[in-house]
């Protein structure tokens, strides 16, 4: 391999990472979030992305409806519905026992019937995409070649992510969010509603998780396994220390990159196991995450 | 003590009924009961890792998998006793099992959970692309044991010895619930901080449960490859994993005889859907997330605890 070949595979993969390190960004958002409110670690988060993308799938496909329909009509259901979830199960699955593994097994019930479903519409046969609102011509920044539709997903994403920052620094529910997040009995002392809070942080998981699929399935095919790309988020935000946000960002570009890079450099087939390298580098030099701060003791 | 003749009871039954199968059923039979002793031990081992240390570890399959493979290539290469290939796969599983729980748990319990989730498509990954060694997306081959020049060719050779090593696995559980160690794996389930303050290693209680774990899920992969020859990459994902844990939930987390339960109604449920994925994807979703919202602690959670009453009475007596 030439210097030149390896410069411009450099840049590809740093580009190319950037813009699918984003989407895992957004999705590694979702699941700190939800981890820092409830302490549980969101099981179905792929599922839900997956979800999404079939929704926006069947409404824009099937029912033949307008994008500016599908795009709202998606993320309001896909909010609702993680909400619901929230509301109706995992509020009972608290009361009853309330503790750690109870939640993440109800998780990964949720990702599992979800999963059923879809292959048992049988919509999942015939691998689809979404039509692109962006066109794909390219653009080209230094030697690397990206598209129109990949500048466009890059840039909805940190917009996204802005308004995500903004929501949990300036909005007095975004703040409420926080405090539950750093001491929730305190919290409720304060006069926050625990459940309703943990209901509003399952919501706007729901609605990242949609806007992910809605940016990336006009570039991927949707399938049942899509919801793989979960797995990716989870080593995003370990590697960001699993209790930042900003850490989740920066996790998901970095897996993004690193994927990206393992697939120009060694092959496309190896991406597989890039998350869990990913993981177990992170934890054996630096175990508490990028911007995980000093780890905690938990409190009895 | 009504409860210990009761088990009893059960054992003896099962046992009359397991020595007088292999006399009046058919070949088809003996594979599911023996496949549901393979699934026995696979519950076994994720209850000793959820049920006992209160830990969450989803590579079940990826465990599983080494150990059929390992056993199956050791077997097909040089034909030793079984009981070599199968000690060689549980301590390969345990090896690898402490690695992983070694880094994980340096910093939160659960990522331990999310590491071998992980870990377990990675190891998917591996199964399905190492082609010289397991013959990749073909699956693979595998000789049969042999047990000094017995070779195990059906179902009903491998029988006897797939229920002893299941018994044995069975009262390995057992005693180890009942040892020392057993009670300060609990202890450190119920709280950390309590346990660590009467000087019990929380770490490495975690780390060597979880190894345990994997080394039962080793030796059952071993225990796949008395009565199977042929191994495809297929059926060692994530909902091998989910299925285990399936048994485990429903049965009873922390228990021994509903881990049993467990396996052997799950186990035949799959069996019985073996062409219905979806349904059984389904099924499994909403068994885990029902138990969870109205039966946290499983069916026989109940009788758990009129035991530990009665332990209680017992000690207040003496």
């Amino acid at each position: 391999m030439s210097f030149s070949e390896i410069w411009l595979f450099l840049q590809q993969g740093l580009l190319s990472g950037l813009v699918t390190g984003s989407v895992y960004a957004l999705l590694a958002i979702a699941i700190v979030a939800i981890f820092k409110t409830t302490d549980v670690p969101n099981f179905a988060q792929g599922e839900i992305f997956m979800i999404a993308g079939y929704v926006a799938l069947s409404l824009l496909l099937i029912a033949g409806w307008s994008y500016a329909l599908v795009i709202p009509v998606t993320v309001v259901a896909v909010a609702v519905g993680a909400a619901l979830f929230q509301r109706v199960v995992m509020e009972r699955v608290t009361h009853s026992k309330g503790v750690g593994p109870q939640l993440v097994i109800a998780t990964l019930g949720l990702a599992y019937a979800l999963k059923g479903l879809v292959r048992q519409t049988g919509l999942g046969d015939t691998p689809r995409s979404l039509p692109s609102l962006v066109s794909n011509d390219p653009v080209i920044i230094g030697d690397a070649f990206l598209t129109r539709l990949d500048v466009a997903i890059f840039l909805t994403s940190i917009a996204a992510m802005v308004l995500i920052y903004l929501m949990f620094s300036h909005t007095r529910i975004g703040k409420a969010m926080r405090a539950v997040g750093m001491n929730p009995r305190a919290a409720q002392i304060v006069g926050i509603r625990l459940s309703r809070i943990r209901m509003l942080v399952w919501a706007m998981a729901g609605l990242i998780s949609a806007l992910a699929a809605l940016l990336i399935t006009p570039k991927i095919l949707i399938t049942p396994d899509i919801a793989h790309i979960a797995i990716l988020a989870y080593a995003a935000a370990i590697v960001g220390g699993f209790t930042s946000l900003p850490g989740a960002v920066l996790g998901g570009l970095i897996i993004g990159i690193v994927e990206n890079l393992v697939g120009l450099f060694i092959s496309t087939n190896a991406i597989v196991v890039a998350p869990f390298l990913a993981i177990l580098v992170t934890l054996i030099v630096r175990p508490q995450g990028i911007l995980g701060g000093k780890p905690q003791v938990k409190k009895v | 003590m009504r409860t210990m003749t009761l088990d009893r009871w059960a054992l003896l039954a099962a046992a009359l009924v397991l020595i007088a199968l292999p006399f009046t059923v058919s070949g088809y039979v003996l594979y599911v009961v023996n496949l549901l002793m393979v699934f026995v031990v696979l519950a076994l081992g994720m209850h000793v890792v959820i049920g006992e240390s209160g830990q969450f570890a989803l590579a079940h399959a990826a465990f599983f998998g080494i150990g059929i493979y390992t056993a199956g290539i050791i077997n097909t290469a040089w034909h030793p006793p079984f009981v070599l290939s199968i000690l060689a796969g549980g301590l390969l599983s345990a090896v690898l099992g402490y690695l992983i729980g070694y880094l994980a748990l340096r910093m939160r319990d659960i990522y331990l959970a999310l590491a071998t989730f992980a870990f377990g498509e990675a190891m998917q990954w591996v199964f399905l692309s190492w082609e010289k060694v397991t013959g990749g997306s073909n699956g693979m081959k595998m000789d049969p044991a042999e047990l000094f020049g017995l070779r195990l060719t059906n179902d009903l050779q491998a029988y006897p010895f797939v229920i002893v090593l299941a018994a044995l696995m069975l009262w390995l559980t057992v005693a180890l619930a009942r040892s020392q160690y057993g009670s300060a794996l609990r202890a450190v389930r119920e709280s950390d901080v309590a346990a660590m303050a009467m000087g019990i290693n929380v770490k490495a209680m975690k780390q060597s449960a979880f190894a345990i774990s994997a080394a039962f899920a080793g030796i059952a992969g071993g225990m796949y490859t008395l009565f199977t020859s042929f191994i495809h990459p297929e059926s060692l994902g994530f909902q091998t994993t989910i299925l285990v844990l399936t048994m485990v939930v429903v049965g009873g987390m922390g228990s021994v005889r509903g881990a049993v339960a467990g396996a052997i109604a799950f186990g035949l449920i799959s069996e019985l859907l073996r062409q219905l994925m979806s349904v059984q994807e389904i099924i499994y979703g909403l068994i885990l997330m029902g138990f969870m919202m109205f039966k946290p602690k499983g069916l026989f959670a109940d009788r758990n605890r009129r035991v530990a009453r009665e332990v209680k009475h017992k000690e207040v007596q003496a």
